[in-house]
């Protein structure tokens, strides 16, 4: 009985640690960049936003992802238009459960 | 006729500027601060900020000197930048910027020194860049009672590889540059450049035949 309690717990808490560590990430295609030095204007305009964890760009992938934080979100809307605000376009928008790290390591793949 | 001409097109810069803005634009809600000492004819600092990614506004000061040091003017002013056109590519980015402003002016020229004296200057740019290729060029104008002068610029770049925005950027620049006014005559420098820019601040540094150097720095906040 004590064995199987154990083993209900320790399914909850690997599941809870599984739910954590899979945060939503964002991912945009973006058009016109290909600048680093011009970039920074994305990375500080979507980490100001509420919902924000973390943001990764990448030049090479014309890739801007965004980390939501647990439990929260952005629209798609409000992204699009916010990069459009940033001077940028984008071109499509893809909900992923890949890390930042992950699409990080992806890079030029 | 060629003044009446410069100061219609001064006064159209100023009032594109004045009606939306542009650059150097870095992104929104962001400073940009530069300064460029270029060879012995021209010295130039800015500070700008940008409410929106497409117009700033700041101060710039610059100054012109004659190579064979018969006049000087330093122009020291209020600046408005816009972005009139920007192209937002697969794999590159195009831009066209207009820019005006009203300052003083003080120096020294063939009729003695002078001091406050109203100037206007205003000018545009035109870029083309994708992560291996840059290439971009500018029209500045400064206008007063006193002088009128011209500097044309133009910037082809090549980047021996591909940065990423986490990497250190390099680029081998060929800049050419015309003065109009009686500043350089009868001459165009060619200045090769070595740029370099990584996170908020970048670097470009040449030298012309004659081992006079180019140095711009600039900084974006």
């Amino acid at each position: 009985m004590n064995t199987m309690k154990m083993k209900v717990v320790l399914a909850i808490v690997c599941g809870s640690l599984a739910f954590a560590a899979s945060a939503r990430t964002v991912k945009m295609q973006v058009n016109g960049m290909v600048c680093a030095f011009c970039a920074q204007g994305i990375e500080k305009r979507l980490r100001s936003m509420a919902s924000t964890q973390d943001v990764y760009v990448s030049l090479k992938d014309k890739v801007v992802a965004v980390a939501l934080k647990d439990g929260q979100d952005i629209p798609d809307a409000a992204l699009v238009s916010s990069m459009k605000e940033a001077g940028y376009d984008v071109t499509s928008v893809q909900r992923v459960d890949a890390s930042l790290a992950d699409i990080r390591k992806a890079r030029g793949k | 006729m060629a003044k009446a001409i410069r100061s219609a097109a001064c006064l159209l810069a100023i009032a594109a500027g004045t009606q939306a803005c542009a650059k150097p634009i870095a992104f929104q809600d962001g400073w940009t601060a530069m300064a460029e000492a270029g060879t012995n004819t021209m010295r130039q600092a800015q500070l700008f900020y940008a409410p929106k990614f497409w117009w700033s506004g700041g101060v710039s000061y610059t100054k012109l000197m004659a190579d064979d040091g018969s006049f000087q003017r330093e122009i020291s002013g209020v600046q408005v930048n816009y972005l009139v056109k920007r192209w937002n590519l697969p794999s590159a980015q195009g831009n066209v910027f207009a820019w005006g402003g009203v300052a003083s002016a003080r120096g020294f020229d063939s009729r003695g020194p002078f001091d406050g004296v109203a100037a206007t200057q205003a000018g545009f740019q035109a870029d083309y860049e994708t992560r291996s290729v840059y290439a971009s060029g500018k029209q500045e104008w400064f206008h007063s009672s006193r002088f009128s002068h011209g500097v044309s610029t133009v910037q082809l770049g090549l980047a021996p590889y591909e940065h990423d925005y986490d990497e250190l950027a390099t680029w081998f620049v060929l800049q050419l540059r015309h003065y109009q006014g009686g500043i350089a005559p009868g001459t165009t420098e060619a200045i090769p450049m070595l740029r370099l820019f990584k996170g908020n601040f970048w670097i470009e540094a040449g030298a012309d035949r004659k081992g006079r150097a180019q140095v711009m720095v600039m900084m974006n906040f």
